[in-house]
């Protein structure tokens, strides 16, 4: 086989396994059954990244998303009491609707956004060394803004969820 | 072709904003975040590799940045939430007062 014809198998088995994977987080009964459910999910995106040449996206998305978003969502649930979650109802009951309104939404932003062509037939490299360059020199305001901005993300998810509630002051 | 990831990131992107609309439970909805972000970030590197530049990559690094913050701060409130009121769904919450 060619490889364009692998490609092509390679991204219809993504294409398949990431729908059937972000529809089982949402209807799953358990919660924690979502968090795997999840955590499978990000790994899937990671190597659609490897697709793309972005081989730094796919590490950062390894490092950020499996190792602290994914672990502060498990601790969070484990902080919660979970146990009466089982037998209550998962879904709100204009579900219906909310199901015919994003289906809406699909059909219109891929009716935009199908089009879109590219002049250029040359597709991306993949360089870690021409990214990094440009963070540190070109975009290094933004990236300055956004430790800034991480920071006090801590400060606040800290001070919010203090144990001290309204009644102690 | 960009066609099919065009494809793949409206496919996830509605996956996860019907999950937001739909499910009760507050984290659930916060992992339905997760997805769409995830889904923003695949058109972000699509975009830059038929694109021919790497400031959609730049672009990807910070709304992966973005995404972590929103999730302490969403699980914060989340959890004050629940230790305040002993609520976990979204259509239990009568008040705004904390």
């Amino acid at each position: 086989m060619s490889p364009t014809v692998i490609d092509q198998l390679f991204f219809i088995y993504f294409y398949i396994s990431l729908s059937i994977l972000s529809i089982g987080v949402i209807v799953s009964r358990n919660i924690i059954h979502s968090a795997f459910f999840l955590l499978i999910f990000l790994l899937h995106v990671a190597a659609v990244f490897l697709f793309l040449n972005a081989e730094f996206l796919m590490a950062i998305q390894i490092i950020v998303y499996v190792g602290g978003v994914l672990a502060l969502f498990i601790f969070a649930i484990m902080v919660m009491n979970i146990r009466e979650e089982l037998k209550h109802r998962r879904f709100v009951k204009f579900a219906g609707s909310g199901f015919l309104v994003s289906l809406l939404f699909f059909t219109v932003f891929y009716g935009f956004v199908r089009n879109i062509r590219f002049e250029t037939s040359k597709p991306l490299s993949s360089d870690t060394n021409v990214l990094g360059s440009l963070l540190y020199s070109y975009y290094l305001l933004p990236f300055e803004i956004l430790s800034l901005v991480l920071l006090i993300a801590l400060i606040g998810g800290i001070l919010i969820a203090k144990k001290t509630p309204r009644e102690d002051r | 072709m960009i066609n099919q990831y065009l494809l793949l990131s409206a496919t996830l992107f509605t996956i996860g904003l019907i999950g937001f609309v739909v499910r009760r439970d507050l984290i659930v909805m916060l992992m339905c975040l997760e997805i769409m972000f995830n889904a923003v970030n695949i058109i972000f590197a699509s975009f830059s590799y038929y694109g021919g530049g790497y400031t959609g990559q730049i672009f990807v690094l910070f709304s992966i940045a973005v995404a972590a913050s929103e999730a302490a701060v969403g699980l914060a409130i989340v959890l004050s939430l629940v230790r305040v009121t002993a609520i976990s769904h979204s259509d239990e919450i009568r008040n705004l007062r904390g």
